[in-house]
């Protein structure tokens, strides 16, 4: 995959600081295309659902916005909890703006666990940019499949 | 004359003249010369250099707007009101504008920049606002991720304020940040206790500010802080206060609840609902129940969402919303006029507007702060 002006100027979006505190890339020493271009085929490898998996992701967003900030269990099977904090957050890419809204997933029958904020969210299903290696919000498809089975 | 060396003094040569360049360009561009600023109709003129965003041009003349983002563009808190036409709606305001903010010529003062004269309103307590250093005093940890910062202010060593109000924290570089920045937090001390605040602090997943308070400052570090702003305080009334807090928002209802109890203002009915999942995300209970004891028209009254078998839990259960729509329904009196007074997430302040709402309290009446 190509870096394009695009990919390069998001890149640059994602440093430490920039939009958050560790930014977006973690220790990942890879281009932000080959970052992408990986994901998407470990997408495919394990037989992912994408869309489906964006959707419970939000359905669970919401429950857990419906506990005003506390953990909260949902139909049995996830112990979810959203933090909303003061502010915005705009996309690397500058494709929108969104509230510093965070969502921890885990899974209760075996324990993994996921922290994805909304802007993660768009981050996943726009750009299918799941965030580098050692990044603080980086959704590991493989944990993701596992953290959302039911 | 070696070739290499000539290679190296025509590119050392072409660089100079580049940088020159740039700094020469860069000086011409960008040189507003002086502007002048008028702030609300004559009351203050600054005379400034143009070019730097306004933001940052009046808070180096000692006039602070509000800003949790640090001047960043992300939290919409330093709008101002613009009488001169400095261009069009920027797109890094439009989406932290309104419809009614932009017809009033609202604009974010972190993004236009001074490049020619400019006429200004901005409300009129900002005047006040200061920059303070202080030393944080104690740092205490209430539940696994709140912690109480308590500074102590040393230039200048005292703050005026209304409880209820809040202070931003300047956040220095750290680890990967790289620059300054600043964020918004209520102050939980009483106002009566002028020469230190106090703020209660969540931690927030990658968050700079948070981060910082939790993993990195320490008792005896220097901080900055900048303030008072806010207009979330108690209104000078008589009818009864319906408080809800959630996480720390708990901060700013302390403040109130205290200045009030310090200046003897008991003769409101005062009920503070305070809702959270289990008992391990309680704290200043025993602070809250001694308060009742001192005081018998004030009402605290905890909330579980979902407590633990092992937290042996005797009192409400439910959202705290829930718990606040029973109490209108069956404990409070129905003939008083109330007040809301609502501090914790937009989910939790928009479900409790619904709910006072719902039980006679008027829109207007409801004074909030989305976030301690």
């Amino acid at each position: 995959m190509k870096m394009t002006e695009e990919l390069k100027k998001a890149a640059e979006n994602m440093k430490p600081g920039v939009i958050t505190a560790e930014g977006f890339l973690g220790e990942d020493e890879r281009t932000l295309a080959d970052i992408i271009e990986s994901d998407e085929e470990k997408v495919r490898v394990l037989n992912i659902n994408f869309y489906e998996d964006l959707k419970k992701i939000k359905y669970l967003l919401e429950k857990g916005k419906e506990a005003f900030d506390e953990p909260v269990t949902v139909d049995n099977k996830w112990l979810i909890k959203v933090d909303e904090a003061r502010g915005h957050l705009p996309c690397p890419f500058e494709d929108g703006i969104f509230r510093k809204v965070n969502l921890r997933i885990r899974n209760l029958k075996n324990n993994e666990e996921i922290l994805l904020s909304e802007l993660s969210i768009h981050l996943i299903e726009k750009h299918h940019f799941f965030q580098g290696k050692g990044s603080k919000f980086r959704v590991d498809p493989e944990k993701l499949k596992k953290v959302l089975e039911e | 004359m070696n070739p290499v060396l000539v290679a190296s003094l025509i590119i050392g040569g072409l660089s100079g003249v580049l940088s020159a360049l740039i700094v020469l360009v860069d000086s011409l561009v960008n040189n507003y010369g002086e502007v002048n600023i008028d702030i609300n109709n004559g009351k203050k003129q600054l005379k400034v250099n143009g070019g730097a965003p306004l933001l940052i041009t009046l808070s180096e003349q000692g006039i602070f707007i509000p800003s949790a983002c640090g001047g960043r563009g992300s939290c919409g808190a330093c709008k101002v009101k613009v009488l001169s036409d400095i261009g069009p709606i920027l797109p890094t305001e439009a989406p932290l504008l309104d419809t009614e903010e932009i017809k009033q010529n609202i604009r974010l003062s972190c993004q236009v920049k001074v490049k020619s004269d400019i006429s200004i309103e901005i409300p009129e307590e900002l005047f006040i606002a200061k920059k303070f250093e202080g030393v944080v005093e104690s740092i205490k940890n209430l539940t696994y991720d709140i912690k109480e910062v308590k500074i102590k202010l040393i230039e200048p060593p005292e703050v005026e304020f209304k409880a209820g109000q809040y202070m931003q924290l300047v956040i220095p570089p750290y680890e990967k940040i790289n620059e300054y920045t600043q964020r918004a937090y209520s102050i939980s001390s009483s106002p009566s206790q002028k020469s230190y605040v106090e703020f209660l602090i969540r931690l927030v997943p990658g968050g700079i500010a948070t981060t910082y308070v939790h993993n990195y400052l320490k008792e005896n570090d220097k901080i900055e802080l900048v303030g008072p702003f806010g207009e979330f305080y108690m209104r000078d009334t008589d009818a009864d206060m319906i408080c809800v807090a959630g996480g720390s928002g708990l901060a700013p209802i302390k403040s109130i609840v205290t200045d009030m109890y310090e200046r003897n203002i008991t003769h409101r009915n005062v009920w503070l609902f305070f809702g959270a999942r289990s008992l391990k995300d309680l704290y200043y209970v025993d602070f809250f129940k001694d308060m009742e004891k001192k005081w018998d028209r004030f009402h605290f009254i905890p909330a579980l969402s979902e407590p633990q078998p092992e937290d042996n839990w005797e009192g409400e259960v439910g959202l705290i919303t829930d718990v606040l729509d029973k109490y209108f329904k069956a404990k409070m009196d129905q003939n008083t006029s109330k007040e809301g007074y609502l501090c914790g997430s937009p989910g939790m302040i928009n479900a409790c507007i619904k709910v006072m709402t719902t039980n006679g309290i008027p829109e207007d009446k409801i004074y909030y702060d989305k976030f301690a």
